[in-house]
């Protein structure tokens, strides 16, 4: 079942990667180019799901997965981290901060498709 | 000063004063530069892009320079600030130039990727027959290039010819 996922990167050539792997897949994806705009976008775009960076020029990955997680209409919405941080220290702090996931990039499309049905799978459950 | 040297595959990224050198033949060093914070970093990437069980990640451009900018960040610098160093994409091998081959096709790569994700270029060396070795100052942002002959130039194929490791894509954790 198609879904709307919010995705944050600051690099304009991952999020068109992303976009190309969810779109396969029928989801409409809506990009923001860090997580102040994903933040904004948010409120208009009601994601079932968000894909954020961390490393990112306006608000990191991490404040965003926070920020979200106080707004209650993103309480339980899945929230997976994908960056190229692949060390357990951060990987702790993304659970705490309230991710859902963690994956590293770079991603494979097919296994992104895969993670991204088993999450909203979980959600809908 | 700390010296550190990158082969295909590597990235390093200092916000202390450092000198990362690397040997190119068709790969593509980018040299990345805050002169904000004085943080820099190099990579050095074999091909565009691959796919599963094609080797390290940052064997591939898009990851090599997404991993460079995100080490940057990681150390205090601003992606909005960044400013580019372009080497390599020399053809180096004993087959015909084509506008098709990997020096090219590196070349193309990484002047679009830095035109779209807004990095501003500031000096470019590509392209030609000779390798070339890099080095970068992390903190003033300086490159030295010089081109090599034929010793060089052996040590060079020895290298990109080296096989694949077997590492290809990130790991999936869910909380």
């Amino acid at each position: 079942m198609p879904s709307t996922i919010l995705i944050a990167d600051d690099s304009s050539t991952l999020r068109r990667m992303v976009r190309t792997a969810l779109e396969a897949a029928h989801h409409k994806v809506v990009e923001a180019p860090d997580g102040r705009a994903a933040l904004d976008k948010s409120a208009s775009v009601a994601a079932d799901l968000v894909i954020t960076d961390v490393n990112m020029p306006e608000m990191d990955g991490l404040t965003l997965v926070r920020e979200l997680r106080a707004v209650p209409a993103y309480r339980f919405t899945p929230i997976l981290v994908l960056t190229t941080e692949d060390g357990e220290e951060m990987k702790q702090r993304g659970r705490e901060a309230g991710a859902t996931g963690w994956l590293v990039k770079p991603f494979d499309a097919e296994r992104l498709r895969q993670t991204v049905a088993f999450v909203l799978g979980r959600k809908r459950a | 000063m700390k010296e550190v040297t990158i082969y295909i595959g590597g990235v390093h990224a200092s916000s202390e004063p450092a000198l990362v050198k690397t040997l190119l033949g068709s790969c593509i060093a980018v040299c990345l530069h805050d002169p904000g914070k004085r943080i820099g970093g190099m990579n050095h990437f074999m091909l565009p892009a691959g796919a599963a069980g094609d080797g390290e990640r940052t064997r591939f451009g898009v990851h090599a320079m997404d991993c460079l900018i995100g080490a940057i960040q990681k150390l205090g610098g601003d992606r909005r600030r960044l400013v580019a160093k372009v080497f390599g994409g020399a053809h180096v091998l004993a087959i015909r130039e084509s506008s098709a081959g990997v020096p090219q096709q590196n070349i193309e790569f990484i002047r679009d990727f830095l035109r779209e994700e807004g990095l501003r270029v500031i000096s470019e060396d590509v392209g030609g027959y000779h390798p070339r070795h890099v080095h970068f100052q992390t903190s003033s942002g300086r490159a030295f290039v010089k081109r090599v002959g034929t010793r060089e130039h052996v040590r060079v194929l020895t290298e990109q010819a080296r096989p694949a490791t077997t590492v290809s894509y990130g790991d999936v954790v869910l909380f």
